[in-house]
């Protein structure tokens, strides 16, 4: 009775269109998702400390080599200066020789030949050794630099696995508790994206493109207050470049923000498709819908693929244009450095120190439209996962709920209204009854007469609109929904089984019960002899849904699943529609024996659920329409007797003539 | 969701690494399409790469020319500019060390470098000079437009191929899903299977969009490298190459671990996505348990050996990078201090002349190989990780497919609907039969009901006719025309069926009902849904037909779910009927009301019909009484409870526990024959 016209999520529709609103590229979502990163403590700074290292390692490394090449020109040098003493230069110039001889090899200018003679010989000799321990300090730096790259590249990934780890911890057990009204507006497929490709979108920002950002920004500052420092006047030139380019990767981030919030919702749209095809194959199959089924999840890709190669043309032609705002920085230097340069202002030397700056300077700065875009997709992927931890379930624990004490079983129904969220129509209205501890409540009524809502609203799954729901005098709203709903076993219409064996699907509301008990409850729903007939017996395993069993067999796993958890209050919801005959007995025997000393409420679809009943509440169109025992409301009740008749009575009253006659 | 090793491999599935190369070459089979997109791409590469390597000159040039003052003579300009190319690429160890001004050093230097050829202009103007200046600059500027340029289009096109390629693989993927057969959903996770269009997929695009470029101009850039490095001195460039055989080593050490982690960590994002598949869509059974603390800790577990396999993997991947980059430190520190032992030794090696300006050259160079070596790596690791969802996703697309048209299949002629089985046993799993030698046939127009206890192999039956499982012996004919010699889409779609397990997509009413019949108009769904007695409920929905149910139906009660179903099922017109407990969650007079059309619609129809009411099975033609995968009792109602035989019990049992109520006008006396069962 309940449509989906109300989407808290902003999801695509279901013929996969995108649709609702795509996430903004708020940065908010991006600072929450930083604070995950409060939780590793220490440890989140670690990559940053190891980055340091690497960086002064890889610093090192230039001077490092300048000093070699100090080394060997010295030396050669050296070598070639003594062979000129020696041998090429007349000693009768020598005098003349040696001052210009002294300034070449840097030596003191009040030196002697001799003392000449000594250094060189010493730097000749010593040329071999500074080589070699220049060679092997730069392996050593390099492994240093290796080493802590290596450290700073695992603990960032680290990291932002730890923060991946949790954020999908949080979904996953945020998704789990969010009320049935929310998954009914949800599909699993979208849920999943955000739990999964979204995740991994924000993870890779904190993973990469955040340590990037800071190391970027700590670059660009040092380089900006060299720069000042070394020539005002020529980084004045090449500053105004510097805004230019900022402001087009501003511009690149708050479009791609957007942008990539729309391929994820075209990406869940694929996802639901995906989900709803491989869930429901036998359908597809049997109505040989496999083409059109194709053109549909065909059509997704296509849209995912537009999206995506929207983004790529923003990303294609902005990019480069930052790249080339970086480059014509450096051009510009070029030319009015070299000016300086040619009008003697600057020397070479200088100049080219300056323009290795920009480089530290402007690659970093084209660098930023990498990061911004991954902030962008991190933004936008951020606000996807936060929309579902921010979701407020509708039914929650209330602050001050207190655990609901062991219940007698007295469930009162007090003036209940209900319509199912985003659909005004109300499925109950004025609803009141009391069931006594111990008393079997029949539901009777048309399809769609609010049976199911009933029972839906004694669980909590949903709150009522108007009115109450108590159990031994506690509004079920004020106690903890976890102390509530492990007090009552509900047997529900469709029947899921959960991969995992046998066992494990029995025991799926007792983890911790013993085998023994779990027999128990096998037997009691006439569950134990198929089991058992199976080679493996309890531990056979049942692939999803069940879908190896059958209906019948499944059925009876969840009446088993039911009874042991030996609730004080008992949900049937037409629990034995798909059970044979003869297993429909064993049951029926094993429930009736069962719902003795305790409260069930029952969805009647067979004659004896009435007969036994303590209370008939016959409902019609979301009203109760008659209420009693059986013989009175035969009596009094024209619906009921109508009803009667015509919906339990007919099979046992056909059989009646045809059973004598047989067993006559 | 209860765990278990190994349930995300299929048959035959392994943790053994499939050939690289084998994945590799699939991969191509998906490119191959857009080779005039890779064409333009490697010719837009080569073009900017060699824009990468001219600008560098350029400014060598700009220092040679112009700046370089009047006073340095021939020899310094080419050493100037060799050194320029390594500060654009990475360091600078001239503004470091050597002050170009000092004119001293420099002369001194120059005289010992022998290879210096181009010359400057030293009687250049200093106007002269600046206009040159800005002509030269010029020149730059315009070669970083044009990189920008083929930049921005190579990217696209990258990733425009890498996109669509990727697309068709997905489809690729979806279409297999709907050729596997039904037994093949039994044995893999949804979940699992999902992860392998999206993530999986998701892995192979970040290998094979743009970073596939970076990899064609870094191969590029280091041909060009070699080249200019063998063309100098070959001795010198073997030497400065020495370390690449390690450096090979390292990359497939890694790679191989890498891969072997990385394999791992897909598998264990299917686990994550099978999890979140089973649970989502089962949130309700887990509030209704009150399970969601152990599902939480479960997915806590299956999220953590997605983390570690993911770490351990990233453990590889990063520590190749840094391996490559220190092992071209070990290059530099090579070329340095034999160089330079070379140098002091009297200036030969190996034969030829060593020159400082050589060496310096050749540090530049060695300098220069690191930055495509770490873009090939980064690609190589991502490649890795890429092969291995790649493996994932062909290992699905190469799953046997067990029902499969034959190659002479025909379409199947209109079906009159005399449907015969002979001997047929059928199963599941080898070893363990759910249908054993049976025999039976229908004729056109008749009902046949199909009842036993659970599990007897009621719904086997069922599945056989359409074909979504095939015998292990035996035959399925319809018409005379053994199922499995006709295209499954001819006979499917002659054949309507509803199952109890309704399965309702999120679309609108409508949507859903006109599944059953693709293109049918909304007039013919909706008389479908008054057939179905759905029209009134309908009615009542918020949207009435255009009303978007949640997934799998949710918002509908079970009997109204089922009510859309037999509308859908009624719209496709089909030759034969199969209800499968059809009706179980519909009230009686509504299930009778239902009856009545379809007895219209259905005349001279063929159907099938496992129910457990008395209402819905008493009228049909024959009864097929089903125990442990044998017909055991065949014959009408009236005729089987004359028999008193299996069938006969198995009616009885249903009136055992019906209570003695005196004012029950109709309740047999009670208890009936409780010795029966």
């Amino acid at each position: 009775m309940q449509s989906s016209t109300h989407r808290p999520v902003g999801k695509p529709d279901g013929k996969g269109g995108p649709g609702g609103r795509p996430p903004s590229g708020d940065l908010k979502s991006i600072g929450r998702a930083l604070k995950y990163l409060q939780k590793q403590s220490g440890k989140a700074l670690l990559p940053y400390l190891f980055l340091v290292v690497a960086t002064l390692a890889q610093l090192a490394v230039p001077k490092l080599v300048s000093n070699i090449i100090d080394a060997v020109t010295n030396g050669v040098i050296a070598n070639t200066l003594l062979d000129a003493i020696n041998n090429k230069i007349p000693a009768a110039f020598m005098d003349q020789a040696l001052p210009k001889l002294l300034e070449v090899a840097k030596a003191p200018a009040d030196f002697t030949k001799q003392q000449l003679l000594d250094k060189l010989n010493l730097d000749v000799t010593n040329a071999p050794s500074y080589l070699l321990t220049a060679g092997i300090t730069i392996v050593v730096f390099a492994a240093v630099r290796g080493v802590f790259a290596f450290l700073q590249a695992y603990w960032a990934e680290r990291n932002s696995q730890a923060v991946a780890y949790d954020i999908r911890n949080d979904l996953y057990a945020k998704i789990q508790q969010l009320s049935f009204s929310y998954h009914d507006q949800n599909q699993t497929g979208q849920l999943m994206i955000r739990a999964t490709d979204d995740v991994e979108k924000v993870r890779l920002f904190i993973g990469q493109g955040f340590l990037q950002l800071i190391g970027t920004i700590i670059l660009i500052a040092g380089t900006l207050i060299i720069l000042f420092t070394t020539n005002a006047q020529l980084a004045l030139v090449a500053l105004p470049i510097l805004p230019i380019a900022l402001v087009l990767v501003m511009v690149l981030g708050t479009v791609v923000g957007p942008l990539s919030g729309r391929v994820q919702m075209r990406l869940s749209a694929l996802n639901t498709i995906l989900q709803e095809n491989v869930a429901g194959i036998k359908v597809v199959k049997a109505f040989t819908r496999e083409r059109e089924e194709e053109a549909k999840f065909e059509t997704a890709t296509r849209n995912l693929v537009k999206q995506q190669l929207q983004v790529a043309r923003v990303f294609a032609f902005l990019l480069p244009v930052i790249f080339m705002v970086a480059n014509l920085g450096q051009a510009a230097a070029t030319y009015f450095g070299g000016r300086q340069i040619i009008n003697d202002t600057l020397t070479l030397g200088q100049w080219q120190e300056f323009s290795l700056y920009l480089i530290y300077l402007f690659l970093p700065v084209a660098q930023l439209g990498l990061i911004v875009t991954q902030i962008g997709q991190a933004s936008a992927s951020g606000q996807r996962i936060f929309e579902i931890l921010d979701a407020e379930s509708d039914v929650k624990d209330k602050p001050d709920a207190t655990l609901l004490p062991p219940v007698n079983g007295r469930i009162e129904f007090d003036e209940v209204s209900f319509h199912y969220a985003g659909n005004a129509t109300p499925v109950l209205q004025g609803v009141s009854f009391t069931a006594e501890p111990g008393q079997t409540i029949a539901l009777l009524g048309a399809t769609g007469s609010g049976k199911t809502s009933i029972i839906n609203l004694i669980p909590r799954f949903y709150d009522p609109s108007v009115g109450r729901i108590l159990i031994d005098g506690h509004d079920v709203r004020d106690v903890t929904l976890d102390s509530l709903r492990s007090q009552i076993g509900i047997v529900l219409q469709e029947t899921t089984l959960f991969s995992g064996t046998l066992r494990d699907n029995i025991a799926f509301g007792r983890p911790d019960a013993t085998m023994d008990e779990v027999i128990a409850a096998a037997k009691s729903a006439a569950a134990h002899d198929f089991i058992m007939s199976f080679p493996q017996g309890y531990d056979t395993p049942v692939s999803e849904r069940g879908t190896t069993l059958s209906g019948g067999q499944k059925q009876r796993i969840a009446i088993a699943r039911a009874l042991l958890l030996d609730p004080r209050i008992l949900i049937l919801d037409d629990s034995t529609s798909s059970v044979d005959l003869a297993t429909e007995g064993v049951i029926q025997r094993a429930l009736t024996k069962l719902m003795k000393g305790r409260t069930s409420v029952v969805i009647a679809q067979r004659i004896s659920t009435v007969l036994n009943a303590d209370q008939i509440l016959v409902l019609d169109k979301g009203q109760i329409v008659g209420r009693g025992k059986h013989a009175d409301l035969l009596e009094d009740n024209p619906i009921y007797a109508e009803i009667y008749n015509s919906q339990l009575v007919g099979d046992a009253d056909q059989a009646q003539p045809e059973l004598q006659a047989a067993s006559a | 969701m209860f765990g278990g090793d190994n349930r995300h491999l299929f048959r035959g599935e392994t943790s053994k690494p499939v050939n690289t190369a084998t994945t590799m070459a699939r991969f191509w089979k998906y490119f191959r399409h857009y080779w005039y997109a890779l064409l333009l791409v490697l010719a837009l590469v080569i073009i900017s790469t060699w824009a990468q390597v001219i600008t560098p000159e350029l400014s060598g040039q700009v220092v040679d020319c112009y700046l370089t003052p009047a006073a340095a003579s021939a020899g310094f300009g080419n050493f100037a500019g060799e050194s320029t190319q390594t500060n654009a690429q990475t360091n600078c160890w001239l503004a470091a060390d050597a002050p170009a001004n000092d004119i001293n050093h420099t002369a001194i230097r120059s005289a010992f470098l022998s290879n210096g050829t181009p010359s400057p202009s030293p009687d250049l103007t200093p106007d002269e000079r600046i206009a040159g200046l800005g002509r030269l600059t010029l020149f730059i500027v315009f070669f970083y437009i044009v990189g920008s340029v083929l930049t921005s289009i190579t990217f696209y096109v990258m990733s425009w191929t890498g996109q669509q390629a990727l697309r068709e693989m997905r489809v690729d993927v979806f279409n297999k899903l709907h050729q596997l057969s039904l037994g093949f959903y039994t044995k893999n996770d949804a979940g699992d299977l999902m992860a392998r269009i999206t993530a999986d997929a998701e892995a192979i695009q970040q290998a094979f969009g743009f970073a596939l470029v970076s990899v064609f101009s870094g191969a590029l850039l280091l041909v060009w490298i070699a080249y200019n490095m063998l063309a100098r001195s070959i001795p010198f460039a073997l030497l400065s190459m020495s370390v690449m055989p390690l450096m090979v080593i390292a990359t497939l050490f890694f790679s191989t671990q890498a891969r072997k982690a990385f394999r791992k960590s897909r598998a264990e994002m299917g686990s994550v996505n099978a999890e979140l598949q089973e649970t989502i869509s089962a949130v309700r059974e887990v509030q209704a348990f009150n399970r969601a603390d152990e599902n939480i800790e479960n997915f806590r577990q299956v999220n953590a050996a997605n983390r570690d396999a993911n770490v351990r993997a990233v453990s590889f991947t990063s520590a190749l990078a840094p391996a490559l980059e220190a092992l071209g430190y070990v290059a530099l520190a090579i070329v340095v201090c034999v160089g330079g032992a070379a140098l002091l030794s009297g200036g030969e090696l190996f034969g030829t002349v060593v020159s400082l300006g050589l060496v310096v050259t050749f540090m530049g160079y060695v300098q220069r190989f690191n930055q495509p070596i770490q873009q090939i790596s980064v690609l190589w690791t991502n490649l890795q990780n890429a092969v291995a969802g790649g493996e994932r996703i062909f290992n699905l697309i190469d799953q046997k497919v067990e029902i499969v048209d034959k190659p002479d299949a025909k379409p199947m002629p209109q079906i009159a609907g005399a449907v015969a089985f002979s001997h047929v046993s059928a199963e599941y799993n080898v070893g363990e039969p759910v249908l054993k030698d049976v025999s039976f046939s229908a004729t056109p127009g008749q009902t046949i009901a199909i009842v036993g206890p659970t599990g007897a192999g009621k719904t086997t039956i069922i599945n056989l006719i359409p074909r979504f499982f095939d015998v292990t012996s035996g035959s399925v004919t319809i018409d005379g025309i053994d199922v499995r010699d006709v295209t499954q889409v001819s006979l499917r779609r002659q054949i309507g069926i509803v199952l109890q397990d309704t399965f309702l997509f999120s679309a609108t009413v409508m949507e859903n009902i006109r599944f059953g019949k693709p293109g049918a108009t909304d007039e013919e769904c909706i008389a479908a849904a008054k057939l179905a007695l759905a029209d009134q409920f309908i009615g009542r929905l918020a949207d009435g037909y255009q009303t978007v149910l949640g997934e799998r139906g949710a918002g509908l009660s079970q009997g109204q779910r089922q009510l859309l179903s037999i509308a859908r099922a009624a719209l496709a017109d089909p030759r034969i009927l199969i209800l499968d407990e059809a009706t179980s969650s519909v009230d009686t007079r509504t299930e009778r009301m239902i009856q009545q059309a379809f007895d219209v619609l259905l005349e001279g129809r063929t159907s099938f019909v496992i129910a457990h009411r008395l209402s819905t099975i008493q009228n049909a033609d024959m009864l097929l009484v089903l125990d442990k995968g044998q017909i055991v009792e065949r014959g009408t109602h009236k005729e089987l409870l004359a028999e008193h035989g299996f069938y006969y019990n198995l009616y009885m049992s249903q009136f055992q526990n019906l209570p003695a109520t005196g004012n029950t006008p109709a309740a047999p006396t009670a208890p009936l024959r409780p010795a029966l069962q």
